[in-house]
């Protein structure tokens, strides 16, 4: 079905359409307000007519055709509501309830099933089946999921699903006949995604969520749609609710930049918010240490005192906020602006810091503008992408279903450049469906990146017109690329040049190639650069300026773009526009009724490096949490203890928060209104679903109310006025919603940087630097997002804790077997910064020589890593390490245990 | 590594299909003829051999009954209960063998040397009752004759009243028989 397909006339009950070729008659006949019944049909899914419910009329063909798999033609006259059609539908549900019991009043899908809706329409009360009805026993698929397939009516929906969609293959379809039934395999535990698909997309209630088994009928849930918090994708949910209850979350079809598609963090996790350990009330440190539960105004009035005082006597730069990227756009907004103005400081810094900073600045640089100018939708039309260092399935789930989709049906050629194995299990593995897989040295993007613009510029693949327009930028890294020889690329990346050249073929030759770059890259040494030489690689080839080419840094953080762009860290004013910025700083002064600070800024290393030398006398830390977001050689704990006065507002106790002198109570983002915006920059409106556990409120509230307090009132009667004033000090934030265009290449940015911007620091990020070896026969020990978690927020919600509830170290059979361990087992991390003991999950993905560690669960490990700060852009760099591994003295343990026998 | 011995025979019957996938069937036929039955371990190996998930060949393994998805006896001792042979006394055959072996249908004896079950027509329907066992079939039973096939088998593991299956052309001239 191409955009510019031929359109087609058909009649279809006396109805006159038109519709492009190659439609289906279903949804030709769905487009005039027809529902034609159906089970095994569904849009996301290629045709599979298995279950004959669709069956319709067509003249001139003998037979009755099912509407599901039949494309339209011109002329085609077609039947839905004649009396042999509505006879043969009868037979089909007469068969279907032949095996189906009477669960309806105690079914979760009841009120919202097919089987029930077109019982209600089509079927006698009567059946001619005497026999038995086939009995299964309830299943759990796993943790979360739970099987009645009594109720199944066959329709492969959830198998179809599984496979097309989510590309993991988990389901089967055990047996023949009635008794067929959908099941893992062998009985084995359910491994895989954990998307909640499969119980998305069945059209009864064989396939349902165990976290909200009989708990409600749907009539009686209200709904809400919002934006999960959990990543940069930003997918549209449906909330549910039970009067104050949290029931259950889906997404409908066509819903959001997910389409109805979710990850197991969006479908099972929605209780992070409702765990019990919620500061539900303003807390303040008593004299014994302890905390004591005050009142709103109590704990206001302390804070803004306090405030007054330091600012008073030490300056305003003796105060610095922090705040976390979980945040909306508006607390964000607010939050600098509170800094700014009430406070007067630019010591101001967010979770962008993490790694999403490194690649906005890089963007901003070479194109002109820090967003995407690419969206889902060129991934559909893309001849290649690249994805390097992404670990997109993990880190951003729904931009890998649209990379999958990408592959599998409009046939994009995929590359990937990924530490890990193309190995195909039940759960999806984005390296299964590329091209060229490039498998890089944990940690060795630097080489790799530089090996491909290497190979483009060594293989031809330079576009004729870059080379006449930009010779001296084309000359000088094709200078700097032949210094590097091909074998100290392989040395450092594991790549050889063929692979390489092949991959920088397949990306050059392409006509529409979009590159997406993720944390290996952003959260690296160096990052800022890495972004920056794949943007070369863009200029050299062509792709920069080409429509429907493009590159995106993937957010990780549900607001890491909106951060930025709110001016929520250390660089940047609203916009993002620099400090500098004469615009900017005269548009804010207006708005603001008050000059910025021209105070330094300082960024999160900065903060904590200046608090502990006691020039920062105070922080605000808005939901961040440093303590347990960075490495003990961090020295956080002791900046956090060294200040006269910490103020944390969060959702939790958490040991940044335990510090705190003052905890504000903050709500979750299932409880307010405002924008966050995804990764490919769409600002898209969060929905307050719940109310606010306890006394907590948004954030934005709080920092109002200081200000008022500290008699520099900033209010606002409600959130969308803080988002009015957003969208007149940043030109141009008005091309928002679902609907926006990606922003263009900006010409004069691009023509200024391959002319002289390059210069500046060509030289340096076209060498290799001598990497760290790992010691002899050390592992590299890294810490990894898990796809069942976000953050350690994720790890309150008791749905992903089923699914992942500890950290275990992942190593594959080969590591395993060399190190002598195995599955379960307990064994011993050991280098110079300490030692923990952990157990063992084989895993067949992680590449030799290596172990993966979830970074949720890190606190047993976080002694083995060290920081290391990326000196130009302060991004802290400290997820990789080198351990040796020995067992955990298995063989004392079992004497032990063979005694007490 | 059940297939590890046999890389000659899997190479070729990847080689006779165009879609990977469709060599599924002649590797369920080589696993189950290696071990008696299908294990778990062979369809993990069977599924990376054709870049396929465990629950892809499981689901395709649960479909034929002719391959066993758990460990049966050495002599699996299929009876045919269709009409032919049921007409002639397939079920006082069944109920025999039940009794003599001391096992259910779907069973197998303590000793681990026969599993019974019942088939649908073997296509011997002018000789019966009749029963296949393993390869063998075994024709116009009687208990007499029963009696001496199983004590045959498992004293010697054989029988002489065993005949077929016939295959045209013989076997060994040119049939691959997986
Ligand atoms: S990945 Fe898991 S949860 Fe998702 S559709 Fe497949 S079996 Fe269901
Ligand atoms: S479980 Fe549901 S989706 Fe899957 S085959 Fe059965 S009815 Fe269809
Ligand atoms: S975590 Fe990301 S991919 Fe998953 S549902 Fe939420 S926004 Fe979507
Ligand atoms: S919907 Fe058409 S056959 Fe199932
Ligand atoms: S009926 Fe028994 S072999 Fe045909």
């Amino acid at each position: 079905m191409s955009n510019t397909s031929t359109m087609v006339t058909l009649t279809i009950d006396g109805i006159r359409t038109e519709v492009p070729e190659g439609t289906l008659v279903i949804e030709a006949a769905r487009q005039v307000g027809i529902m034609v019944p159906h089970f095994c049909y569904h849009p996301k899914l290629e045709p599979d007519a298995n279950c004959r419910m669709c069956l319709v009329e067509i003249e001139k063909i003998p037979k009755l055709q099912t509407s599901c798999s039949t494309r339209v033609a011109e002329g085609m006259v077609v039947r839905s509501s004649v009396p042999h059609v509505e006879s043969a539908r009868k037979s089909v549900l007469e068969l279907l309830l032949g095996n189906h019991p009477l669960d309806c009043p105690v079914c979760d899908q009841g009120g919202r099933c097919d089987l029930q809706d077109f019982s209600h329409e089509y079927t006698p009360t009567v059946s001619r089946f005497k026999e038995l009805k086939r009995v299964f026993p309830k299943q759990y698929l796993g943790p979360v999921i739970e099987t009645q397939m009594n109720r199944c009516v066959s329709c492969m929906r959830c198998v179809r699903y599984c496979d097309e969609v989510m590309d993991a293959q988990a389901l089967a379809a055990e047996g023949r006949g009635t008794i067929t039934q959908i099941t893992h395999w062998a009985g084995n535990e359910l491994e895989c995604d954990m998307c909640g698909g499969c119980i998305q997309i069945c059209p009864v209630g064989a396939i349902t969520s165990r976290l909200s088994m009989y708990d409600y009928r749907p009539w009686m849930l209200k709904r809400t749609e919002t934006i999960c918090s959990y990543c940069g994708d930003g997918c549209q949910i449906t909330v549910q609710r039970k009067d104050d209850q949290l029931i259950e979350v889906n997404s409908a079809l066509g819903a959001g930049r997910n389409n109805g598609d979710l990850c197991v963090r969006g479908y099972f996790g929605y209780h992070a918010a409702e765990h019990p350990d919620r500061v539900q009330q303003p807390l303040v440190r008593q004299a014994d240490g302890s905390f004591a539960e005050v009142t709103w105004e109590e704990a206001l009035d302390r804070v803004a005192r306090q405030f007054t005082r330091i600012k008073a006597t030490h300056g305003s730069d003796a105060i610095g906020g922090l705040i976390t990227t979980r945040c909306t756009n508006e607390d964000l907004y607010l939050f600098q602006k509170f800094m700014r103005v009430v406070i007067g400081t630019n010591q101001i810094d967010s979770g962008a810091r993490y790694g999403h900073i490194n690649g906005v600045r890089a963007l901003r640089r070479v194109q002109g503008t820090h967003r995407w100018t690419i969206r889902y939708e060129d991934l559909a039309q893309a001849d290649a992408i690249m994805l390097v260092g992404t670990n997109v399935n993990e880190s951003n789930p729904i931009t890998a279903l649209h990379v999958k989709q990408a592959v599998k049906r409009k046939g994009a050629q995929l590359v990937t450049l990924e530490s890990l194995l193309p190995v195909r299990s039940t759960v999806s593995n984005i390296t299964t469906l590329s091209k060229h897989h490039l498998e890089v040295k944990s940690g060795q993007f630097s080489a790799a990146i530089l090996g491909l613009v290497k190979a483009v510029v060594e293989s031809n693949l330079v576009q004729e017109d870059v080379a006449r327009e930009a010779p001296e930028f084309v000359q000088t890294i094709r200078t700097n690329v032949a210094k590097v020889s091909w074998d100290a690329i392989r040395e450092q990346s594991g790549l050889s040049q063929t692979d390489v050249e092949t991959a920088a073929r397949t990306y050059s030759q392409a006509e529409r190639a979009v590159v997406l770059v993720g944390r290996e890259v952003l959260r690296s040494l160096g990052g800022e650069g890495l972004v920056t030489n794949l943007m070369d690689l863009q200029i050299l080839t062509g792709h920069l300026r080409r429509s429907g080419s493009g590159l995106g840094c993937l957010a990780e953080g549900s607001n890491d773009q909106g951060a930025v762009e709110m001016g929520a860290v250390a660089e940047y004013f609203p916009g993002p526009a620099g400090l500098h910025d004469e615009e900017s700083q005269k548009t804010l002064t207006r708005t603001w009724g008050q000059a910025v600070p021209a105070g330094a800024p300082a960024t999160l290393p900065e903060v904590l490096t200046r608090a502990r030398t006691g020039d920062i006398k105070s922080l605000f830390i808005v939901g961040d949490n440093p303590v347990e977001s960075l490495p003990g050689d961090a020295g956080v704990t002791e900046a956090l203890d060294a200040l006269e006065f910490l103020v944390c507002q969060d959702l939790f106790l958490t040991e940044t928060a335990k510090r705190a002198h003052v905890v504000f109570p903050a709500c979750s983002a299932m409880e307010k209104d405002g924008t966050f915006t995804n990764t490919e920059g769409h600002v898209q409106s969060v929905r307050q679903a719940t109310e606010p556990l306890g006394e907590s409120r948004p954030d934005w509230e709080m920092f109002s109310a200081l200000s008022v307090l500290m008699d520099h009132p900033i209010e606002y009667n409600e959130v969308k006025e803080i988002f009015k004033e957003i969208r007149g000090v940043i030109p141009g934030y008005g091309l928002l919603g679902p609907a926006s265009t990606p922003p263009k290449v900006d010409e004069k940015t691009v023509a200024q940087y391959v002319t002289s911007g390059f210069k500046e620091d060509v030289d340096q990020r076209y060498t290799l630097d001598a990497s760290p070896a790992a010691p002899e026969g050390a592992l590299t020990l890294r810490l990894v997002q898990s796809l069942y978690h976000s953050g350690k927020y994720s790890t309150r919600a008791k749905g992903l804790m089923e699914i992942e509830g500890e950290g275990r170290l992942h190593v594959n059979a080969r590591e395993a077997g060399r190190l002598g361990i195995e599955e379960g087992q307990t064994v011993r991390l050991a280098n110079d910064g300490g030692q923990a003991t952990v157990s063992v999950k084989l895993n067949d993905r992680v590449p030799d020589a290596v172990a993966w560690f979830p970074e949720h669960f890190d606190e047993p490990v976080r002694a083995l890593f060290s920081l290391k700060v990326d000196p130009h852009t302060h991004v802290p760099v400290w997820k990789t390490a080198h351990v040796t591994v020995t067992k955990w003295s298995s063989t004392n343990r079992s004497i032990e245990e063979r005694s007490r026998v | 590594m059940i297939f590890h011995k046999h890389q000659a025979t899997v190479n070729d019957i990847l080689s006779r299909y165009p879609v990977k996938r469709s060599a599924m069937l002649p590797l369920l036929n080589l696993a189950q003829k290696e071990e008696g039955y299908v294990s778990q371990a062979a369809i993990r190996e069977i599924a990376g051999i054709l870049d396929l998930t465990p629950p892809q060949v499981f689901e395709t393994a649960t479909f034929y009954t002719m391959l066993n998805l758990k460990p049966i006896g050495k002599f699996h001792v299929q009876v045919c209960r269709s009409l032919m042979c049921a007409l002639v006394g397939a079920d006082p055959l069944v109920d025999w063998l039940r009794k003599h072996l001391g096992i259910g249908l779907g069973q197998t004896t303590e000793d681990k040397m026969f599993t019974l079950s019942t088939v649908e027509c073997l296509g011997s329907c002018g000789t019966g009752p009749m029963m296949q066992i393993n390869d063998d079939y075994y024709e116009r039973l009687t208990e007499d004759k029963v009696g001496r096939i199983l004590k045959d088998l498992r004293e010697t593991g054989d029988c002489s009243l065993k005949s077929g299956p016939f295959l045209v052309p013989e076997r060994g001239e040119g049939v691959v028989s997986l």
